[in-house]
């Protein structure tokens, strides 16, 4: 299931400003209380892929240690993307605590 | 022990050198970093805690193998519209050189370059009308988080769309290359030549870029097919 909105994840953890893949896993626990413990290898290709769709922008960076370090950011589309996905968790999630609680949803899932 | 994890993930994705290095250098900057953030004083148990919490090298490198297919393949259905532009400039620029300077054909050529001139227009307008479905149909598609059945029939069809359009490109430049030996078999040699030889090889060039560019998806997708197979 968490497989499934990964790019959602990833987009929600770089809102928070510009990220390395380490920051960016940190940041997924860290927002998601520990309980997202994914396998930290599937995020870089999920970067990679949200770059190549536009949705990120990268840099390489010489972090303090002295490596090379690719840091990356939401650009404009990704925002957009981020932004939809929001909207459309948001109604999926009251209809879903809709039905599971017995009572109807206050918005219409889309 | 993390360096030769890297090198297992970068010999892995050796088909792509420029994704092999660049994720080497990520990933890299990644496990030593979880080393570092280990509480434990053992550096080696931390380092082995990196790589295990990081995963499988080849599983993690079918799944950038996949979007280095799909890039690549986006790359071709881009390259085939610029590469069918420049083959038509440089067709256009030897007609009007031929034109300017009445280079007419010989009489006794004249039966043979009408077949030829007649396979030369099917086959280039049929890789312009493939070209550009192939470009619409590959750059509407967006790659997916997994190498789903349904995308991998999607990366066949792209790839049967490039590799028609590039087959019915080489016919035409082919076809052109006769045409312009016909043209200069019947003239005595002369400077002028050097037009339609230069604009040949400039086709010649450009159809190769494309025959070299499907090459290259091929070996991605064996790649890739193996990668996915461990």
């Amino acid at each position: 299931m968490l497989k499934g909105h990964l790019d959602m994840i990833v987009l929600a953890a770089l809102s928070a400003g510009p990220a390395h893949g380490y920051a960016v896993i940190e940041e997924i626990r860290r927002k998601s209380g520990q309980a997202f413990d994914l396998p930290e290898g599937t995020i870089y290709p999920a970067l990679h892929r949200l770059e190549q769709a536009g949705l990120l922008a990268s840099r390489w960076v010489t972090a303090e240690s002295g490596r090379r370090r690719r840091v990356y950011a939401l650009t404009r589309r990704g925002d957009r993307a981020l932004a939809e996905r929001r909207v459309v968790w948001r109604q999926f999630s009251d209809a879903i605590g809709g039905l599971l609680a017995g009572t109807p949803p206050s918005r219409k899932p889309a | 022990m993390i360096s030769d994890y890297l090198e297992s993930l970068a010999g892995a994705l050796s088909f792509d050198r420029a994704l092999s290095r660049c994720v080497r250098q990520e990933v890299e900057d990644h496990l030593w970093e979880a080393v570092a953030a280990d509480p434990s004083d053992d550096r080696l148990e931390a380092q082995r805690r990196a790589i295990a919490n990081f995963g499988d090298p080849h599983v993690i490198a079918a799944q950038f193998a996949v979007i280095s297919l799909a890039k690549q393949t986006r790359r071709v259905g881009g390259a085939i519209i610029l590469v069918v532009a420049g083959v038509f400039i440089a067709m256009k620029a030897r007609v009007a050189w031929y034109a300017a300077t009445q280079w007419a054909i010989s009489d006794d050529m004249r039966a043979a370059s009408a077949i030829v001139g007649l396979i030369d227009s099917y086959s280039f307008w049929l890789s312009v009308i493939i070209g550009i479905g192939g470009w619409a149909y590959i750059s509407g598609r967006p790659i997916p988080a997994a190498f789903y059945p349904a995308y991998r029939r999607q990366l066949h069809r792209s790839f049967l769309l490039c590799a028609a359009a590039t087959g019915a490109l080489v016919v035409s430049v082919i076809s052109d290359g006769v045409l312009t030996a016909l043209r200069l078999l019947g003239t005595e040699l002369c400077a002028g030549f050097l037009i339609p030889i230069f604009s040949m090889a400039i086709e010649i060039a450009c159809a190769s870029v494309l025959v070299f560019q499907i090459r290259s998806i091929t070996q991605r997708a064996t790649s890739t097919a193996a990668l996915l197979k461990t």
